[in-house]
Parts: C-alpha cells; sequence; structure tokens
C-alpha cells in the first residue's frame, strides 16, 4: 500500500496523461474481486490517517454473505514504471514527459447479471477495462455481454486470464492443451471485439494479443500473474534477442528446436511449441516439483528463479508453499499494473474519440472541444453516473467523471437532469457545488477542486438528481448522453407498509431506493400501488432488502414477482379506423399493421432512431424492411418516451393544417403506446399509418383538448383490429453442470416453457454448458429448483434476451394470453374483461 | 322536447320572453358553461327564472349527452347556451343526435357576438370568414387563423376574431392521464391577441398587414359597461379593456366613408 497525502494526490490529478480509469468486468464468479484485492494490496492508496485498516471492495455484510460484489466501488492506485518499461509508451499522450509515477482509478463492478446496470455505471466513467476470464470455462454470457458494452462505450479492453491454479492442479492440463485453451479464449474475445469494433474506426484496433503484452494469465487467488513481457525479460539478455521480438516469438505458431537450436513456424517432431517451452514448462516444474514435495528439486529451482523465501514461510510446504513461491517469484500485482500503465488509454487519448459518443450536443461548442482535450481550463463538463448513500441516512454522494474544466468546491454550477432540454428550464437548477470529495472504496477525503479526467464524488447535488445527470458552467451545455442499459427492469413487485401509517416513510425510502441502484424503478401506479421493478429476482431481493433494511426502515409486505408484458398486433387492421373527436368536428382515419421482424430490435439497439437524418432513415428502411420510402421519410415519432419500437408513419395527401395537430397527435401516440389497449402495457413492434384526416376549420375547435384523446381512442380501435397479442420476456439461460446432471435440467426447463438450444462440453473439462431460452415469467425460483433437481450442481446465468409472442388470441377466454391480460387489468385495478371496440370506434 | 336556448349576451334579462316562458315550465334545465360567459352567475340566474339550473361542462356537452337527450324523449329539457345557440358556438352534432334518438328539437334564437360586432359600425355585409385565436403554448403556436386574416383582408373584408377562453380545460399534462386536472380559468384579451398577432406580423413580413394597421378591441359587447377601442396593433399592445369576454377585428384596407365616421369616435 502507498500513504498519500491528499495534496500529494490531488498533485497526482493534474498530470493527465498519467492517469488511467479503469473498470474490471468479468462473468459472476471469476475472481475479479479476488484479483482486485491483489492490485490493491500492492499499490491501494491509502490517506495518512487512515493507513493500517484493512479495506475490500466487497463491504456490505450481504456481499460477504452470498460470495458476490452487488455494487461497484471505487477504488485509486499509484504505480511507478521502471525507465526500461516506459519505452513501451510510445503515444506521447500516454505519458506526461519525466514522470514515472501513475495514478490508476479502479472500479470493480459486480458479474452478476441482475447488477450489470452497476457495470453500465461504471464503464462510463472508465477509458479502459480489464476483462477477467476464468481460463477453465472460457467466456461465458456475461463476459460477453460486458465486453459489447465496453466496445460501445469505447472503452479499451485488456484481458486477464483467472485461475491457471485450477486448470494446473485440478484439470491436470497438458501443456500444449492450456495453451490451445488460452488460444480459444483470446480468439472468443477477439471475435467479440470483431463483431462489435471497426478496426478503421476512431478508436482504432483494439484487439487483445498476448505477444503485445495485452494480455495477462495467472491467478488472483494465488497472487501470481504473468504477460509475456515478464517471460521475455527473463530471456531476452540469454537469447541477445531484442525484447519486442522475442514477445512476438513467444505466442502463436512458433516453435524452437532444443537441439538444433533454430526457430520454426511448423510443428516438427522434436521442436517445441515456443510458449509451451519457455512459458509454461517452468511454472509446470515449480508445481510438480511442489506439491509433489520434492525438496532437493524445489531448492534447485528456487535458486534458479532467484527466489528467496522468507523464514516464516520456510516450513511451509504444498499448496501453502506454492503460493508462497509463485507469489515471490510473478508478483501479480507488478505485471497488472505494468498491463494497465502500457496498455489502457490516458483520459486525453480516450477522451478524443469518445467525445463524439458521450456528448448531445454540437460537436464543435465549447463543451465539446473542451471534453475532446481533456482541457482543465475549458468549462466544466462532469457526469454523475451513479448516486452512492452516505452514512447519513437518505443523502448520496453524487460520483461521476470531470471530462472537461475543474469540479471546484463552492462553485455555482448547471445541474442538468436527463429530461434536460437546451433552452428550457425543466429539469436543471443552477446550485452552488457543496463540497468535493475523493472517493477511496467506503470512505471519503475532502478535496478542494478535481480537474478533468478524474472520478470524484459531489456532496449536494444529491437532491436534484434522481440517478444521473450532467453537471456544468457552460451555459449553452448539452446533456451528456444517458446510460444505455443491457438488461430492463422486466420483473416487478408491488410493495406496500405493513402499517398502513408508514405510507409516507414507504414513499421517502422509494425515493432513496431509486437514487442508490442505476437500473431499479420505482413506479406509483395511478390505482394507489407502489411498483419496484429489477433485472431479476436477485435484483428484486436485494433491493427490498435494501428498501426494508436502509431506506425506509419499516416492515414491508410485497406482492408475488410479476413480469412487465408488451402488447403487439398480428395482422394490419381489418377496416380503416375513425374515431370522432369530442365535438365532433374532427375525424382520424389510421390503421395498424406489425413491423417486419427485426425493426423493433433496431430501434431498441438505435441503429433506427429518431435523431437519424430522416432520409438516411428512410432509405435504410427501404432496402432492409421493404418500406415505402416516401411513406417512410414521414415517420412523425417513435414511442413510447419518444424512443419506443412503435412508429406513426403520415401516409396523408395534402390535408390541410395537419401540422397544427402534429403535436397533439403525437402527445396521444405517446399515451397510446405507453398503455396498450388489452392491459395497459406498453407497445411493441406496431407500425400506426394515418390516412386520412378531417379539421374545423377554426384552430380553437382542433386544440390538444380534441385531438389527444381522439388520437388515443382511434390507435386503440386501430389495435382491436388488428388482431392483438401479448408479448412475454424470455431470458437467454446460460447453465454450467457436470454432465451427470443435464437430463435434470432439461426435465426443470420443460416444466417452465423452457428450450434447449445449444448444449456443448467445455472443452478438456467434464463440464457440461447448457444454453436455453426460459421465459421470465417461469423464472421466479427457478434456481432453487435446478439446484434441487441436480443434487446442487447446476449453475444458472439469466438474462434478460428478447421479446416474444405469447401464443393465442387475448380476445379468446381461456387462453393464456386471455389470463394474462385479465390479471395484469386485475392488478392495475382496470375493469375486468375484454375492451370493448365500439368505445374507441365511431362510425361515419 | 329538448330546447336549444340563445340567452344573449349581456345580463340575466337578456333572454328572449319566449326563452323565459320555455325555461319556467321545463323539467330540467342545464347551463352550458364552457364556451362563452355571461356577465352574472349562475345564482343571479337561478333567481332570475325562479328555478335551480344544471352546469354542464365540455365533457358533459361533448361525451355524455346521450343520456340527457334520450331523458327529452318523455320530458322537456332545455339547455342554456351563451349568445346564439347556433352562433359562435356550434351545437349542431347535438341536434343530429337527438335526431337519431327521435328526440324533437326546437332552437330560441337570441343575439350573438357574430352580430352584435357590428356595434363598433362596421357593417355586416362586409365581414369575412370568422376565426378564433387560441392561446399559444411553448410548443403548440398554431397560426392557419392568421392566413384567413390576410384572405380576408386582400378582399377587402373584415375579420372578426374570436379570442379563446379556457372555463374548465384540462392541463396538458393531464390529458394523457386518466385523472383529469383542470387549469384555472383563463380568458384572452385584446392585449394578448394582439402581441400573438404581432409576432406573428413580424414573422410574415410580407402579408399586406403590418404593426401599424388599425384593429378594434371590444369587450363585454351587450354589457352596459362595453367598450370599443381603435388604434394600431402596436398600440394595442399596452390596451387594457378591462375584464373578459374581449374581441378583436383587423378592419379591411379600405372603409366605407360611414365607416370611418363611426370608427372615428372611438380612437
Amino acid at each position: 500500500m502507498v500513504n498519500f497525502t491528499v495534496d500529494e494526490i490531488r498533485t497526482m490529478m493534474d498530470k493527465k496523461r498519467n492517469i488511467r480509469n479503469m473498470s474490471v468486468i468479468a462473468h459472476v464468479d471469476h475472481g475479479k474481486s479476488t484479483l482486485t484485492d491483489s492490485l490493491v494490496s500492492k499499490a491501494g492508496i491509502i490517506a495518512n490517517a487512515r493507513a493500517g485498516e484493512t479495506r475490500f471492495t466487497d463491504t456490505r455484510k450481504d456481499e460477504q454473505d452470498r460470495c458476490i460484489t452487488i455494487k461497484s466501488t471505487a477504488i485509486s492506485m499509484f504505480f511507478e514504471l521502471e525507465d526500461k518499461d516506459l519505452i513501451f509508451i510510445t503515444n506521447p499522450d500516454q505519458c506526461e514527459k519525466n514522470q514515472k509515477g501513475f495514478l490508476i482509478n479502479l472500479i470493480d463492478s459486480p458479474g452478476h447479471v441482475d447488477f450489470s446496470s452497476e457495470v453500465t455505471a461504471a464503464l462510463r466513467v472508465t477509458d479502459g477495462a480489464l476483462v477477467v476470464v476464468d481460463c477453465v470455462s472460457g467466456v461465458c454470457v456475461q463476459t460477453e455481454t460486458v465486453l459489447r458494452q465496453a466496445i460501445a462505450e469505447r472503452i479499451k479492453p485488456i484481458l486477464f486470464m483467472n485461475k491457471m491454479d485450477r486448470a494446473l492442479l485440478e484439470l491436470q492440463l497438458e501443456s500444449e492443451e492450456l495453451y490451445q485453451t488460452f488460444q480459444r479464449i483470446v480468439e472468443n474475445v477477439n471475435v467479440i471485439i470483431a463483431t462489435y469494433n471497426d478496426d478503421g474506426g476512431p478508436m482504432g484496433e483494439v484487439r487483445v494479443d498476448p505477444s503485445k503484452g495485452s494480455v495477462g494469465f495467472g491467478s488472483g487467488l494465488h497472487g501470481w500473474a504473468f504477460t509475456l513481457k515478464q517471460f521475455s525479460e527473463m530471456y531476452a539478455d540469454k537469447f541477445k534477442i531484442d525484447l519486442v521480438k522475442l514477445m512476438n516469438r513467444l505466442w502463436g505458431e512458433n516453435f524452437f528446436n532444443a537441439n538444433t537450436k533454430k526457430w520454426s513456424k511448423q510443428k516438427d517432431a522434436d521442436n517445441k511449441r515456443s510458449f509451451c517451452m519457455y512459458v509454461l514448462d517452468p511454472i509446470y516444474k515449480v508445481f510438480d516439483a511442489i506439491m509433489n514435495f520434492r525438496k532437493e528439486e524445489i531448492d534447485g529451482l528456487l535458486k534458479k528463479l532467484n527466489i528467496a523465501i522468507k523464514h516464516e514461510d520456510a516450513d511451509k510446504d504444498g499448496k501453502a508453499l506454492l503460493k508462497v513461491v509463485m507469489r515471490s517469484w510473478l508478483p501479480a500485482g507488478e505485471a497488472l499494473l505494468q498491463m494497465i500503465a502500457i496498455h489502457l488509454p490516458s483520459p486525453v487519448v480516450a477522451q478524443k474519440y469518445r467525445m463524439e459518443m458521450l456528448y448531445e450536443g454540437p460537436l464543435d461548442d465549447e463543451a465539446a472541444i473542451g471534453i475532446k482535450n481533456c482541457d482543465p481550463e475549458a468549462p466544466l463538463m462532469m457526469y454523475i453516473s451513479k448516486m452512492v448513500p452516505t452514512s447519513d441516512k437518505g443523502r448520496f454522494y453524487a460520483f461521476g467523471r470531470v471530462f472537461s474544466g475543474k469540479v471546484v468546491t463552492g462553485q455555482k454550477a448547471r445541474i442538468m437532469g436527463p429530461n434536460y432540454q437546451p433552452g428550457k428550464k425543466d429539469d436543471m437548477y443552477e446550485k452552488t457545488i457543496q463540497r468535493t470529495i475523493l472517493m477511496m472504496g467506503r470512505y471519503v477525503e475532502a478535496i478542494e477542486d478535481v480537474p478533468s479526467g478524474n472520478i470524484c464524488g459531489l456532496v449536494g447535488v444529491d437532491q436534484f438528481l434522481v440517478k444521473t445527470g450532467t453537471i456544468t458552467t457552460y451555459k449553452n451545455a448539452h446533456n451528456m448522453k444517458v446510460m444505455k442499459f443491457s438488461v430492463s427492469p422486466v420483473v416487478r413487485v408491488a410493495v406496500e407498509p405493513k402499517n398502513p401509517a408508514d405510507l409516507p416513510k414507504l414513499v421517502e425510502g422509494l425515493k432513496r431506493l431509486a437514487k442508490s441502484d442505476p437500473m431499479v424503478q420505482c413506479i406509483s401506479e395511478e390505482s394507489g400501488e407502489y411498483i419496484v421493478a429489477g433485472a431479476g429476482e436477485l435484483h428484486l431481493e436485494i433491493c427490498l432488502k435494501d428498501l426494508e433494511e436502509d431506506h425506509a426502515c419499516i416492515p414491508i409486505k410485497k406482492s408475488d414477482p410479476v413480469v412487465s408484458y408488451r402488447e403487439t398486433v398480428n395482422e394490419e387492421s381489418d377496416q380503416m379506423c375513425l374515431s370522432k373527436s369530442p365535438n365532433k368536428h374532427n375525424r382520424l382515419f389510421m390503421k395498424a399493421q406489425p413491423m417486419p421482424d427485426g425493426l423493433p430490435e433496431d430501434i431498441d439497439e438505435g441503429r433506427v432512431n429518431p435523431r437519424d437524418d430522416f432520409k438516411t432513415r428512410a432509405r435504410y428502411l427501404g432496402e432492409k424492411y421493404q418500406y415505402d420510402v416516401t411513406e417512410a421519410r414521414k415517420i412523425w415519432c417513435f414511442g413510447p418516451e419518444d424512443t419506443g419500437p412503435n412508429i406513426l408513419v403520415d401516409c396523408t395527401k395534402g390535408v390541410q393544417y395537419l401540422n397544427e395537430i402534429k403535436d397533439s397527435v403525437v402527445a396521444g401516440f405517446q399515451w397510446a403506446t405507453k398503455e396498450g389497449v388489452m392491459a395497459e402495457e406498453n407497445l411493441r413492434g406496431v407500425r400506426f399509418n394515418i390516412y386520412d384526416v378531417t379539421l374545423h376549420t377554426d384552430a380553437i375547435h382542433r386544440g390538444g383538448g380534441q385531438i389527444i384523446p381522439t388520437t388515443r381512442r382511434c390507435l386503440y380501435a386501430c389495435l382491436l383490429t388488428a388482431k392483438p397479442r401479448i408479448m412475454e420476456p424470455v431470458y437467454l439461460c446460460e447453465i454450467q453442470c457436470p454432465e451427470v446432471a443435464v437430463g435434470g435440467i432439461y426435465g426443470v426447463l420443460n416444466r417452465r416453457r423452457g428450450h434447449v438450444f445449444e448444449e456443448s462440453q467445455v472443452a478438456g473439462t467434464p463440464m457440461f454448458v447448457v444454453k436455453a431460452y426460459l421465459p421470465v415469467n417461469e423464472s421466479f425460483g427457478f434456481t432453487a429448483d435446478l439446484r434441487s433437481n441436480t443434487g446442487g450442481q447446476a449453475f444458472p446465468q439469466c438474462v434478460f434476451d428478447h421479446w416474444q409472442v405469447l401464443p393465442g388470441d387475448p380476445c379468446e377466454p381461456g387462453s393464456k394470453p386471455y389470463v394474462v391480460v385479465q390479471d395484469t387489468r386485475k392488478r392495475k385495478g382496470l375493469k375486468e374483461g375484454l375492451p370493448d371496440l365500439s368505445q374507441y370506434l365511431d362510425k361515419l | 322536447m329538448f330546447y336549444l336556448i340563445g340567452l344573449g349576451l349581456g345580463d340575466a334579462k337578456d333572454i328572449t320572453v319566449r326563452g323565459l316562458e320555455i325555461i319556467k315550465q321545463c323539467d330540467k334545465v342545464l347551463l352550458e358553461g364552457y364556451t362563452s360567459i355571461l356577465t352574472v352567475g349562475k345564482d343571479v340566474l337561478e333567481e332570475f327564472y325562479q328555478r335551480p339550473l344544471i352546469v354542464a361542462d365540455r365533457e358533459l356537452c361533448e361525451s355524455n349527452i346521450d343520456d340527457t337527450l334520450k331523458e327529452a324523449k318523455e320530458k322537456d329539457v332545455a339547455l342554456l347556451v351563451v349568445g346564439d345557440p347556433l352562433g359562435a358556438t356550434t351545437h349542431t352534432d347535438m341536434l343530429l343526435r337527438a335526431k337519431q334518438f327521435g328526440v324533437e328539437t326546437q332552437i330560441i334564437h337570441n343575439a350573438s357576438i357574430m352580430n352584435a360586432v357590428s356595434c363598433c359600425g362596421l357593417q355586416l355585409y362586409s365581414f369575412g370568414e370568422t376565426v378564433s385565436i387560441p392561446f399559444w403554448t411553448d410548443t403548440w403556436r398554431p397560426d392557419s387563423f392568421f392566413e384567413k386574416i390576410c384572405e380576408n383582408f386582400s378582399r377587402n373584408l373584415h375579420t372578426l376574431c374570436l379570442l379563446d377562453i379556457k372555463v374548465k380545460e384540462p392541463t396538458e399534462e393531464s390529458l394523457t392521464k386518466k385523472v383529469r386536472q383542470y387549469m384555472d380559468p383563463k380568458f384572452m384579451t385584446v392585449q394578448d391577441a394582439a402581441k400573438q398577432l404581432v409576432q406573428i406580423i413580424d414573422n410574415k413580413p410580407d402579408t399586406g398587414i403590418q404593426r401599424t394597421n388599425i384593429a378594434v378591441g371590444l369587450s363585454r359587447v351587450g354589457a352596459p359597461d362595453q367598450r370599443i377601442a381603435v388604434m394600431s396593433l402596436e398600440k394595442m399592445l399596452n390596451l387594457d379593456l378591462g375584464p373578459p369576454l374581449h374581441s378583436l377585428v383587423v378592419p379591411a384596407p379600405h372603409l366605407h366613408p360611414l365607416e370611418i365616421d363611426y370608427l372615428e369616435q372611438f380612437r
């Protein structure tokens, strides 16, 4: 650990080229937190006063009990590169002149899919990611999800193969087999990177490559790690070969013949893969000697490797000794920190290409230029990515990253929420920043100011922001883009206080809960119900526990979890639907039709979005979905929330005053797509066409009061005449288990309407991976059910994957969707039964 | 029988004798309260008619009138409308529906702003299309009415502009919710209307109508304290014509000498 005063840290913050902001991301149980610990114990910064206390990133009691990370935690570290290593940094923006020390801000984030919103929040404030993969189980579903997100946010990845000790001790892999395993993982990771990143793009090549030193190997648990750089250093002198050249030789199809001393590109009878020979063999030897208690051999090896064993470790043997030896031979902290400092980008480098992804405003205004240059003298631009609870109940630190300018204690700044629009006053406050603070693990230190490129916390901002926001001193600044989550809150429960008198406490508690988690939604229904929506069962469980114990502090009754559904249509409306305005002077003629397959997903992913240039978008829709291009140019809006996967298309010809009612029609469309006709769930994948409109000549008789409700009625009529359908959310479920348990998995999945689409053996292990689709509605208690049916041997990871139509007609009593609609209506306090078309459809 | 009875413009006593007789013998009397208002309140009317009235708001008149109409099959029901029932306000749809249900109807006419506007001296024969000027919001700023003013103007016709009133209108946010919230009553003044007109004129300088064109502001037409003012639109930005209701006239470019003389007294 390194002892620093706040002033010394503050000095480091100005050296923006020597800063590395990074997150650690991985699948659950691949060993992130353990690995992070080994980094922290080597380089973690502790302010003088606090030195001596131990810190771990998992500080919550439930985190330790469950052995998983729930909240992401930031930690600062300091690390000095040696002169010989500094030459590996070629980009002048990656290191200040004559400055060896690096300030590394690391964020450890959860691996369980239910908490991936925490990962999203962490990625936003960092520029690089250490992707940890368990080399025994390989690339898993969550590895892919987080990596994909990282690439989308333009975060540069480096890779670490963890749990090598298991590969050696438990699986007893041969060295060639182990090489193949590594090679496969590197390839898998690079395939994912290549899918989501364009090599010609602004980030350039981001693929990981062991021969470049951007892939590490080792064991976080045992505290050792290396990259090819470490081994090349050991051999470079002996071989009289350039370090960089040697690194290239130590990976891939390079073979060395020990007898002829010749390199070759092909495997022959008497040569051996260089990686196995020079990297793995020495490690195998150490393992072999120690685990088989061959005392003399051990002593010889220790001398050869130049390792001195401390007196207190002298009588250890077996695994304990192995740990000590490996740790002093290949210390994990050193290798990883070198990798981080050399291969991850500094804010100066990263913000150049990240700016256009981060900023909503024009790319040449003062704020944009400030972000692009990471300029501490430019106007302040800071993004708040999450709220961290303080010891003061109900108050939060706003945690985020300064991208431009400086954030100063006592400074007056504009605090803008996600709904702020430039030029308007909604969701915007001009307030003083009460205090800027450094957040180091669990506790905080006051600091005068924080310059661009750094991560910090703010006091007093929490009252003005719900979860995230932008803080700026530039009057014309636009918002920084809101984060896109990879999971959606599809599971919901209704909560109420056990004692009705506690309701105000519950409401206050829900407000706090909404702040404390980047993803959770706390909704108060018009029926008076309070709903908490989360990504999955575990996420909700944690949220409700927090609500009960920390935020509301009252006993709470919760309903069984239910999922949210979507409403859609199956065919085009079977008639032209007409609705008249209340004063009967205005008439709307519309129809609904289903979107072609793939378009709703395109809209979800932002490939088709409301900000596109309408001509480009129309061409895309014409080419990919055979939409009529002239019609596709006249998409009035997307909905719900202006971005959802439903569209309203103007197919009218020469209607006078149409532009004067457009806003009202759009408002009605937003309303109807948010609360569909069947059960007031969101719509999905519906295209509405306006064919004709008859309007009163006088503007006063066609205002919002007339048009908005009429639009909704007409859209409802369109839905009811277009064979309405219900969609349910479906998880992609990945289950790891031994072969004997596979049968049990099938049984459980069948009972729960799941279906398996892939089953494969993890190469080199007896483990099987089963991939299946499972309706979220059937997933409650799935984990427990699976455990009991497989003797506790199967572990599922479920992540929301897609929406799927629930077979059957919701208008037919007795069908499955009918039951869903009725249950939902009942829960929402709506009239039971089916919506009546005659209420919405008028006669000519 | 379903009666639509005009109340005229001024106070309770402007009702016609026939109208008053019908009110007295009706089983149920509704007072339509959203398209216009009288200078006196509901209680004054009740006292004058010696009977209770039910106030009918927009929702009742537009969406829920069917039950009342069906009731009129057996009984006598009257709906009182300020001004003329088929004048500036439009209750034709109600009559059509009544016919559908087989209910007989009768209309008792009265004065409306559509004819009483002649009190300013401009001849009714030379009025063109009537327009309404709605309250603008941040996002909704229709100006199609201005095109009509220009059309009238180019054909040497006057334009009567009815000014927006919001007696019990739902707020924009609550329009997309189930529970309606209502705005406070709001009446557009001549000053407000002039403001919006001037903004449009500034955006469209080539229509022939300028800020300096004269306009006629009227308030509480038909009431004892009615006021009329003639001045340029620009000056009207600072005009206060007192309590509602207000109307505005954009006169034709070439006036009849008698019209000019009559307007002169309001300058």
